[in-house]
């Protein structure tokens, strides 16, 4: 592949129309495919190929933005065209304002041989992985869909202050969700990993993992309405700190929509929590040289210890607080805006195992399934939300448990953090170890 | 778009001419228009057009799937070659005739916004902003965000099917932002349908926006809800987050087909109390889920799924009613052209009984009031739900008492139906937008308002 999507995004800021103007285009191709199979045929092959670009006017601190798929050169200058006159619409804000260039790092994510890849090693990951989860347990009575997919990406970014960048990258992934039935019950287990080499995805594991998940649901009960200290399994802390990571950006605060504004250099959570992101995270899947407005990515440690070091920052929010972007300039796609929001972001993890964290609880619940996080409030850091997992006595695993709620508020969750695991793990850009919170209120009979 | 029929016809040809039992090709241009207010300002103003085609072939059970930009005969007749590769059939030549299909219903617009001037939608942002700041002191903040959308659409498949369609949608969403003594609350509406600008003489924006601030207001002063099981009313205005949840998703026949419903194999059995009947209608005008034709160019139909508690039928699109032989029922749905068709609901309501509301809430001891919800989700597998209360209050002696905020109602689907035992004579609709394989599509949801004698309330036990 050629980086010409640098050139289209150029070609957009060399219009005469743009002279003058605070002018950025974003152009982005994707090739995908995705494979699911299921009782060893293929199901569905879907292959895909897509251009788009995206504009951004600031005339006199007013934004206007306008997409288009259609990339010839009178589609681009109605484009152009159209961001000015959206731009005449809205309000004026001084702080409006793009990146200037700077220096980035070359990193390196495509991987060659993702480019051999055939399809017929593509549909063999996904049946390979299927038949991992038949053949792991005979409860395992159905698998809805074994998948591979892969995405091919290029992307440029041009602007009149001088920013030219491009990059390319690649990434395969592969996932399952598998029934297992006993005695009249039914319950699922899902899993996922990804690479950016196609050879580390390890099918074996990925289907057995989702085999054990369904298996040991299989006669779940309920508990008692309780207040207990409680295990988040690595990919459900992760679904918390993606909840969390809105509330710690720069943008949040000034608009009055964080639970951590004016709180920085404060202890926000207890000591063992570290929350770190990163742009630049080897293998990350959010890993690029530049953002999505073409600011060089960087690590950041937003909590240190417990302590709120600093928030997350694109061009506009790093002007209106007078400080640097921290590279966290975050567009939804081509036809999205500019917001704020994580790169990688994970815990830092710590030295104990979960067995070793299980074996600690007196009384207490592995959480292994949730359901609503969506419904989770960032703003006001408050969660309720449907689980599942294993109930937990005298440091030893007794039984399933579904049906029940926890519930609490998002700083509480931060401060009651007691012990962090070894076992950190990426679910796309988001990484965490599992997570042992005191004082967690589960609602149940 | 500037497609004729004998083009399309050529891409189908080469789509279905390797002995596949079934080609269609999808074509969208969708042009979208949003205005967004944070911070007292119109802070962006975003327009652009997203224009593309999907080509389907389908052989045996297996399905193919391409799709591309490049609208040109030459970039689709590639998508084609791909997906008839893909599918790997043999070498019958398929011969094609295609006949427009006229829609049954019409889903008038009377003013599109389309023709309407920015200027204009940004007045009406900025009503909805300035009503719901000048509410209370304890508003901070206040998001408006306008949308519409003209999609105009092309279907064509192998069996001759020609549609062409257009679905025009508008909608408005704020959330307002209360703080006080460090607390934080926030209050959220909607509002929307295949419907133009006149959604804003038929709803008064005013009183939209100080839904939202009461609500955020409201809240500051709610108390945690309780946790534990009890009874649940959910008023006729709370929307229907629950039946989406608890048996909507259930219905849909792909996930019956790979047995992974709790309502698989169940036709003609109670599955709900007998009080409960459940009706998904895509005819609806004006409603967030109506369209004249379904994403695979079949028409819009009003489908009972269950019906005195008996369950009736399930939701089909092309591929699952084939391998059910039986007729699509016009829920054959996608996001985008980027997306394959899979079986979604339209708009999904109970339907209203013969009690009188207000004496549901008065023979109701004690338990939770719900008077909006929010999201939802569910385990199709094992039936479990659960939904978002984001408007509540405890009931006590069969009176409203405090409003209590931050619960998740859980429950299982099958179950918590059969024990329904009041069921009002009301019925109020809720927009969202309902994600399920990655795709997001434009639903509505009602209830009249019900009771359910037991649900799990997912609140707190505060410290000893």
């Amino acid at each position: 592949m050629t980086l010409d999507m640098q050139k289209l995004a150029k070609s957009v800021i060399d219009l005469p129309l743009a002279r003058g103007l605070e002018v950025e285009a974003y152009a982005t191709r994707q090739r995908s495919i995705r494979v699911e199979v299921s009782d060893g045929e293929v199901e569905t092959l879907r292959e895909a190929a897509q251009t788009g670009i995206g504009i951004r006017v600031i005339d006199d601190g007013r934004l206007g933005l306008a997409f288009t798929t259609n990339l010839g050169k009178t589609d681009l200058l109605n484009t152009l065209k159209q961001a000015v006159v959206n731009a005449e619409s809205a309000s004026s804000d001084q702080h409006n304002v793009l990146p200037s260039a700077k220096q980035t790092k070359a990193l390196e994510l495509l991987d060659p041989s993702m480019l051999d890849v055939s399809i017929e090693s593509k549909i063999g990951l996904a049946k390979a992985v299927e038949q991992a989860a038949r053949s792991r347990d005979s409860r395992i009575t159905k698998v809805r869909q074994s998948t591979y997919s892969d995405g091919f990406y290029e992307v440029g970014i041009a602007n009149t202050r001088g920013v030219s960048v491009g990059y390319e990258g690649a990434y395969g992934a592969a996932s399952v969700m598998v029934i297992a039935e006993a005695n009249g019950q039914a319950e699922m287990g899902w899993s996922f990993d990804f690479s950016r080499v196609f050879n580390e995805l390890d099918p074996g594991k990925i289907g057995e993992e989702a085999a054990d998940k369904a298996v040991q649901m299989l006669g779940a009960g309920q508990v008692e309405t309780c207040r207990v200290p409680v295990i988040f399994a690595p990919d459900i802390a992760a679904d918390f700190l993606q909840v969390l990571a809105p509330a710690l950006t720069g943008e949040a605060v000034q608009k009055d929509k964080s639970l951590f504004a004016g709180r920085l250099g404060e202890q926000v959570g207890s000591p063992v929590f570290t929350l770190v992101d990163s742009g630049l995270l080897p293998d990350g899947l959010a890993t690029a040289p530049v953002d999505d407005e073409g600011t060089p990515s960087q690590r950041t440690v937003v909590i240190e210890q417990g302590q709120l070091k600093c928030y997350l920052y694109n061009a506009q929010s790093a002007a209106r607080d007078q400080v640097e972007s921290t590279g966290n300039g975050v567009r939804p796609s081509f036809k999205g805006t500019v917001g704020t929001g994580p790169r990688n972001f994970y815990l830092e993890p710590g030295n104990v195992s979960q067995g070793d964290m299980i074996a600690q609880i007196e009384r207490g619940m592995l959480i292994t399934q949730v359901m609503g996080m969506h419904t989770a409030n960032p703003i006001s850091g408050e969660f309720s939300v449907g689980a599942s997992g294993l109930w937990i006595e005298q440091g030893q695993i007794k039984r399933p448990v579904r049906g029940v709620a926890i519930a609490g508020n998002l700083s509480d969750f931060l401060k009651h953090a007691a012990v962090v695991g070894s076992d950190l793990r990426f679910f796309g850009s988001t990484g965490s170890p599992s997570l042992l919170v005191e004082g967690i209120t589960i609602s149940g009979e | 778009m500037h497609l004729h029929k004998e083009e399309l016809l050529k891409v189908l040809e080469i789509a279905a001419g390797q002995g596949a039992d079934f080609a269609d090709v999808f074509v969208e241009s969708t042009s979208a228009s949003q205005i967004f207010c944070e911070q007292d300002r119109i802070e962006r103003v975003i327009g652009g057009k997203d224009t593309g085609a999907g080509i389907r072939v389908i052989i045996g059970q297996a399905t193919a799937y391409a799709y591309t930009n490049d609208l040109s005969v030459a970039g689709l007749m590639e998508a084609a070659k791909t997906a008839a590769a893909a599918a790997k059939g043999g070498q019958n030549k398929a011969v094609i005739d295609l006949r427009s299909t006229a829609a049954a219903y019409d889903l008038p617009i009377l003013k599109r916004p389309d023709t309407v001037a920015v200027r204009e939608k940004v007045a009406l942002v900025e009503q909805v902003n300035n009503a719901a700041r000048k509410f209370d002191h304890r508003v901070r903040q206040v998001t408006v965000s306008y949308g519409d959308t003209v999609q105009q659409i092309v279907v064509a498949n192998s069996e001759g099917l020609w549609v062409t369609d257009e679905r025009i949608r508008t909608n408005l969403t704020t959330n307002v932002i209360a703080t006080e003594d460090g607390k934080i609350q926030t209050g959220y509406e909607s509002l929307g349908g295949i419907i133009g600008f006149e959604l804003f003489q038929e709803n008064d924006v005013e009183e939209f926006a100080l839904r939202a601030a009461g609500r955020a207001v409201r809240m500051l002063g709610a108390r945690p809800a309780p946790a534990g099981r009890m009874p649940v009313v959910m008023s006729g205005e709370a929307g229907g987050t629950m039946v989406h949840e608890a048996c909507g998703h259930g219905l849909e026949a792909d996930l019956v087909q790979k047995g992974i419903s709790v309502y698989a194999n169940r036709l003609g059995e109670q599955v709900a109390s007998s009080l409960v009947t459940v009706i998904d209608d895509a005819t609806m005008p004006g409603k967030f889920g109506s369209y004249r034709f379904d994403d695979e160019g079949t028409k819009g139909q009003r489908n009972v799924l269950i019906e005195g508690g008996i369950l009736k039928g399930y939701m089909y699109d092309y591929l699952t009613a084939r391998k059910d032989g039986v007729k699509p029922t016009g829920n054959g749905r996608r996001e985008s052209y980027r997306h394959r068709p899979i079986p979604r609901m339209t708009n999904t309501y109970i339907l209203p009984g013969d009690d009188d509301p207000e004496a549901i809430i008065a023979s109701t001891d004690k338990g939770l009031l719900v008077t909006r919800m929010g999201g939802g989700q569910v385990n199709t597998t094992n039936g479990d739900f659960v939904f978002e209360v984001s408007d509540g209050y405890l009931i006590e002696n069969g009176q409203i008492a405090d409003p209590v905020r931050g619960a998740t109602l859980t429950g299982n689907g099958p179950k918590a139906l059969s024990i329904v035992d009041a069921v009002g004579k009301d019925l109020g609709f809720t927009i969202g937008r309902c994600g399920k394989d990655g795709q997001g599509v434009p639903v509505s949801d009602a209830q009249p308002t019900i009771r359910i004698p037991e649900l799990v309330v997912g609140g707190i036990v505060e410290e000893d």
